[in-house]
């Protein structure tokens, strides 16, 4: 039972050799570039959904955090679009992995801290005390600001990882529930599959939310540091 | 294949790699650091644990020649 239970959080291997990148990689098959003027309808839509999502995300962004678009972008959709694969059966998802959101989280965290640091030092500085503190608490909420400055890339990751991961294993549970009650009681069965169902439309939400939360984060950051 | 990846890739890119995303590598080169640290670390702990099992395994062997 606790084999099956974390087997789809093993990395599948074929033969010895792990298929993780080509696993990352699927989803830029979904997300096709058009070659033509007027391209056909799935790219007219994902076109369009791209550009709401980037307006509205990089609406609060100066000149230079506009630069980081093509990044960000790119982070929602790969997020959102292995999370959204991730909730069909037998399927693997990358971002249960808290190595690869660990690796997603710092490089990012600490480009926008160098960021601040390299064009606004002294306002980068000065985030480590807020204003209008009384001058007592200061030596002790500078060391509380550096550790929350430094628990950000964890938090980040963890998160992503502890959202996803929790939400498969609970599928995975009520799932067997279901099946294990259906030769028991019939109704206990039905209610346990009409909890599974709501749990599903609710990890199909949590899966594009953490997608945007992560990215919003990472603007955030970017935001008080251009 | 080089030509078209240049073409097609670097060359719209070029100024993403080299300005914008300066402050990303340096993130990357710590990342990879830190990977290889706690990767290295990890073989080190391996090492030991299968080096002390193997010598309590010599000496109970050892007492028999």
């Amino acid at each position: 039972m606790n084999e099956n239970l974390f087997a789809p959080f093993i990395t599948p291997t074929i033969m010895g050799i792990t298929t993780l990148p080509i696993i990352m990689i699927f989803p830029c098959i979904i997300l096709s570039t058009p070659k033509r003027w007027l391209p056909n309808r799935i790219q007219t839509l994902q076109i369009w959904l791209i550009r709401q999502i980037t307006k509205q995300m990089l609406s609060m962004h100066n000149t230079r955090g506009r630069t980081w678009a093509l990044m960000l972008m790119s982070l929602i959709l790969f997020i959102a679009s292995t999370n959204l694969l991730g909730l069909l059966p037998y399927s693997f998802t990358p971002t249960t992995q808290l190595a690869m959101n660990i690796g997603m989280a710092i490089p990012l965290w600490l480009a926008t801290v160098i960021m601040g640091f390299r064009n606004k030092p002294k306002v980068s500085l000065a985030h480590f005390l807020p204003q209008g503190t009384p001058t007592p608490l200061i030596p002790m909420l500078i060391i509380i600001e550096t550790i929350s400055l430094f628990i950000q890339p964890l938090a980040l990751a963890v998160r992503l990882t502890a959202n996803i991961t929790a939400g498969h294993l609970l599928i995975h549970l009520i799932g067997s529930a279901t099946l294990a009650l259906s030769s028991i009681s019939m109704t206990v069965s039905t209610i346990t599959f009409t909890i599974l169902f709501l749990l599903t439309i609710l990890e199909l939400a949590v899966a594009m939310i953490q997608a945007y939360v992560f990215t919003l984060l990472v603007s955030l950051y970017l935001h008080d540091n251009s | 294949m080089l030509q078209n990846l240049m073409k097609n890739v670097w060359t719209p890119l070029k100024p993403y790699y080299t300005q914008v995303y300066q402050e990303i590598w340096i993130g990357m080169g710590v990342m990879g650091y830190i990977v290889y640290k706690i990767r290295s670390a990890d073989k080190k702990s391996k090492a030991l644990k299968g080096k002390s099992f193997g010598d309590g395994y010599e000496i109970g062997m050892g007492s028999f020649s």
